[in-house]
């Protein structure tokens, strides 16, 4: 009963959130000034956005920088500093044309050498996007003049521009860099105070408190509505969410937890939206072990796990069972067909029957091999949700005759023990499976430093090999289409949720970058407006007004301790001459 | 002449504990699960990359190796740079220190001076009912969990009545310069002080309340009654000067974890401290950056007892230097 309510209240929230703002946003005229909050959850690491992975950095260096092309909300490849692009039909040469009045926030103007630069230095030094834009695969990086580049590939790679619009491919700024031989080099202050080219320029980073950026009024594609863009950063998600409702911040990009949700949701000024993003949880057997290696336990696993019921009970309903063997975010490549086994006891129960694993005195199925089947559910503690979906694996698997108990380690130690030491029987894993489908390819294939599991069927392993040097795409298509069969027929891993994510903001502010798909990448705040637009009043009467409550406070603190100090004296110096 | 090999001898003490300690620490954090080299190089990284950013950072060599540059780097006072943040770490420690200490050091003096007077007001009357009703109401404030207490009055006082500000050092919409930032940063600080100070209160209004009543019953106290003198200044003379010394010293032993004790309101706060650098520190397997801030800290409780040593010399003549 609680469970169709439930699920009721998600379908309606879907659509509501889905539909209202987009009747807001229409029929208004942008406005000038104003700044935004974004409450996130960590700093960035240093200003430097190609040499290591920073998550919190990230959608700072998104507003600060741009890369060649980049992805907006739906993962399309659209331009950013280059207007357009050609590719060769062999799809081993492209050619970029860059716009010819970006300038960094220095004023010097973004050519085809800083492009060069930048990809060669990611070569050299081992940015972080090395791995997925394949960059031991340019040949080399000519620049035809100051505002054309042209990349020569040694073999042709079809996801090239996806993963060049993705993470770790921001131009840099040559100039600022020359003087140092290393581009981590501690003694370079743009480190510390990045010059970018972007929308948004920096102003000052107070670490563990904010970041503040100021609106760029030279950015090549127009000035951004905004004053002034600041990330606050709480690390806790439940400051964070007061910290939203208290008004301090106008944009909640740290998750609350699911339990606020609906309360938020009905909150009025705030509008909650959800989305399905290509990310999953899924679980990963260990194939170096018994009895794991045998496809016949995978398979009554999989029959006996109920994904809808994971959903519910782990993560309040929010998330869709996962169902094949590829994120259904990236439409393209998802293929509908391979599907993964729909939940049935019954039949689980008859393979494991029929395979020799019986019923022991407990309750507790054996192994052929006479062991009793116990095995254990390795996972991260990153949030509640990792231990929630254990808790409901050992409730199922129970049904079946397999006792399943917890072990939930630190995210490094996870790391150590599962994908470096391969010590464990069931992994919990989750993460990002886009921005094209030769994601698999680093994750789940045949010498993948992620492929925990140790899944090493050739088949796949080449498939997926080709469909990277593909270019035709409907052939593509058909290679990572036929890969998912394989995959959901050795059932190595098991997805269990495609997740959702959520977009929590004020009502007051129009255009954020999940509204301007097409336009801005998934994180720039370049076309958002506010709708009070620019105060009329002088700038210190509305410092006085935003800050009059802290003045009053703090000074009736301050003589409040002054006068009890002054009293409890007299009364003791009182006492003792008595 | 006592007293100054007594002092020599304890500093050489104090040296050998920190180096100790820095030691174990390089150890502990090493040998520690977790690969900082597979971390930094995030989740769709190829074994090739993970090999070439551990061999950039040196944790490719073998650890007595590294242990044996460590300590000459520190010995030289240079604690290295911090893999994530590429700043070296005596600046990200320096810079984070007078922001806990606000929280810390405020937070401690005020719990010390109201424990304190709670238990002079209460202690004179001992096992009144308002004495009982006191020390109940502590026990349960002991038992409080500081998280939860934080974001109680986050609750009530940030959003419900919207008069504190639930988060943060500064108004980051306009942020004010001089006199006003000071005002800001202290406006900001008060729930996080108030926080500190409640849950620590009991620690000193226990050990104050029940040395205080042991020590009305001495003796000594008797005669001076005999002898005429008034209740009150036999208290304000005698008594709570023999009273003093533990609380004291429960204070100045308090002061070794001043820098990164106050992790978890930090954390619930958005407080830029000192726990919450050492906790990413952690989360990001920063080497560098968590044996900095442990041997802060492993210098500061080393200090920390130190004080209470010559402290206890000096207050209490019973104790010899030994």
């Amino acid at each position: 009963m609680r469970t169709s309510i439930v699920g009721a209240v998600i379908a309606l929230l879907l659509t509501i959130s889905l539909t209202s703002p987009l009747v807001v946003s229409q029929g208004l005229t942008p406005k000038l000034g104003g700044t935004l909050v974004v409450i996130q959850v960590g700093d960035p690491k240093s200003f430097n956005p190609d040499a290591q992975v920073d998550d919190m950095g990230f959608p700072i260096f998104q507003n600060l920088f741009n890369k060649l092309v980049t992805l907006d909300i739906d993962y399309n490849i659209i331009p950013d500093l280059a207007y357009k692009w050609d590719v060769s039909s062999d799809g081993l040469t492209y050619t970029f044309y860059l716009y010819k009045n970006a300038t960094w926030h220095d004023g010097v103007p973004v050519t085809a050498w800083d492009v060069k630069w930048t990809f060669e230095t990611i070569n050299k030094s081992k940015g972080i996007a090395y791995s997925w834009i394949k960059a031991s695969n340019i040949k080399s990086i000519d620049v035809i003049d100051n505002y054309t580049v042209k990349f020569i590939l040694k073999q042709p790679f079809a996801a090239f521009l996806s993963f060049l619009g993705w993470y770790g491919t921001f131009v840099m700024p040559k100039h600022m860099y020359s003087n140092y031989s290393d581009w981590l080099d501690p003694k370079n202050p743009v480190l510390q105070k990045p010059v970018g080219s972007g929308p948004f320029k920096f102003v000052e980073w107070v670490k563990g408190d904010h970041v503040t950026l100021e609106a760029n009024p030279n950015y090549f594609k127009g000035q951004p509505y905004l004053d002034k863009l600041v990330f606050k950063i709480i690390p806790d998600a439940n400051t964070a969410l007061s910290s939203f409702l208290a008004g301090e911040g106008d944009v909640l990009a740290v998750r609350p937890p699911f339990s606020e949700i609906p309360k938020l949701n009905s909150t009025s000024g705030v509008i909650v939206r959800s989305r399905a993003v290509p990310s999953q949880w899924y679980i990963g057997f260990n194939l170096l072990r018994y009895p794991f290696n045998d496809r016949t336990l995978r398979l009554a696993i999989a029959y006996a796990i109920n994904r809808s019921y994971v959903i519910e009970k782990a993560m309040s309903g929010y998330g869709f069972p996962a169902r094949g063997g590829y994120t259904s975010a990236i439409k393209w490549a998802f293929n509908s067909n391979a599907t993964l086994p729909n939940y049935n006891v019954t039949l689980a129960n008859k393979l494991l029957d029929d395979a020799g694993y019986k019923l022991g005195p407990d309750g507790i199925r054996q192994t052929p091999n006479g062991t009793k089947l116990s095995i254990k559910y390795t996972y991260f503690t990153t949030g509640p949700e990792t231990e929630a979906i254990g808790v409901v694996l050992k409730e199922q698997l129970k049904k079946i005759g397999i006792e399943v108990t917890l072990e939930g380690l630190e995210i490094g130690a996870w790391e150590q023990k599962v994908v470096k030491n391969r010590d464990f029987d069931i992994a919990l894993c989750d993460g990002f499976q886009g921005p094209d489908p030769d994601n698999m390819r680093s994750r789940f294939a045949l010498g993948a430093y992620l492929n925990f599991a140790n899944y090493s069927n050739v088949e796949y392993y080449d498939l997926l090999q080709n469909a990277s040097v593909t270019t035709d795409f409907s052939a593509r298509q058909k290679l990572y289409w036929k890969a998912q069969e394989i995959f959901v027929h050795d059932l190595a891993y098991i997805p269990l949720v495609d997740l959702v994510a959520f977009y929590i903001w004020k009502t007051e502010f129009h255009g954020l970058p999940w509204e301007s798909a097409g336009k801005v990448n998934y994180n720039s705040y370049a076309l958002t407006w506010w709708e009070k637009g620019k105060s009329i009043e002088p700038e210190y009467i509305v410092f006085l007004k935003n800050n009059a409550l802290a003045i009053v406070i703090v000074l009736v603190i301050i003589i409040g301790v002054v006068v009890a100090y002054k009293v409890t004296k007299k009364k003791w110096s009182g006492k003792t001459t008595s | 002449m006592e007293w100054k090999d007594y002092l020599l001898r304890r500093s050489a003490q104090l040296l050998l504990t920190v180096f100790f300690a820095l030691i174990i620490n390089f150890l502990i954090i090493n040998l520690a699960p977790g690969d900082p080299a597979a971390l930094m190089a995030g989740e769709l990284a190829t074994k090739e990359y993970i090999e070439a950013v551990r061999e950039r950072w040196g944790l490719n060599k073998p650890i007595p190796e590294r242990l044996v540059s460590y300590l000459l780097n520190v010995l030289q006072g240079n604690l290295g740079y911090s893999y994530t943040y590429l700043q070296s770490v005596s600046n990200l420690i320096a810079e984070r220190i007078p922001v806990t200490l606000l929280l810390t050091l405020t937070s401690s003096i005020i719990a010390f001076f109201v424990g304190l007077l709670l238990a002079v007001k209460t202690s004179q009357k001992a096992f009144s009912k308002v004495d009982l009703f006191v020390s109940n109401v502590m026990l349960t404030i002991y038992s409080i969990p500081s998280f939860w207490l934080g974001l109680m009055l986050i609750g009530i006082f940030g959003v419900a009545l919207r008069i504190f500000p639930t988060s943060g050092m500064v108004n980051v919409r306009s942020t004010g310069s001089g006199v006003f930032l000071i005002l800001d940063i202290a406006y900001h600080s008060i729930l996080p002080i108030v926080t500190l100070a409640t849950i620590q209160v009991p620690i000193y209004y226990k050990i104050a309340r029940n040395t205080i009543v042991e020590q009305s019953s001495e003796d000594y106290v008797s005669t001076f009654l005999m002898a005429g003198m008034s209740t009150s200044s036999i208290f304000k003379k005698y008594v709570l000067r023999n009273s003093l010394l533990p609380p004291v010293t429960v204070f100045a032993l308090h002061l070794g974890y001043v820098l990164s004790g106050a992790a978890l309101v930090e954390v619930v706060f958005g407080w830029p401290g000192m726990g919450r650098l050492l906790l990413s520190a952690v989360y990001s397997r920063d080497y560098p950056l968590i044996m900095g801030i442990y041997l802060v800290t492993s210098i500061t409780v080393s200090l920390a007892n130190f004080f209470v040593d010559i402290l206890y010399t000096l207050l209490d003549p019973r104790v010899r230097y030994k």
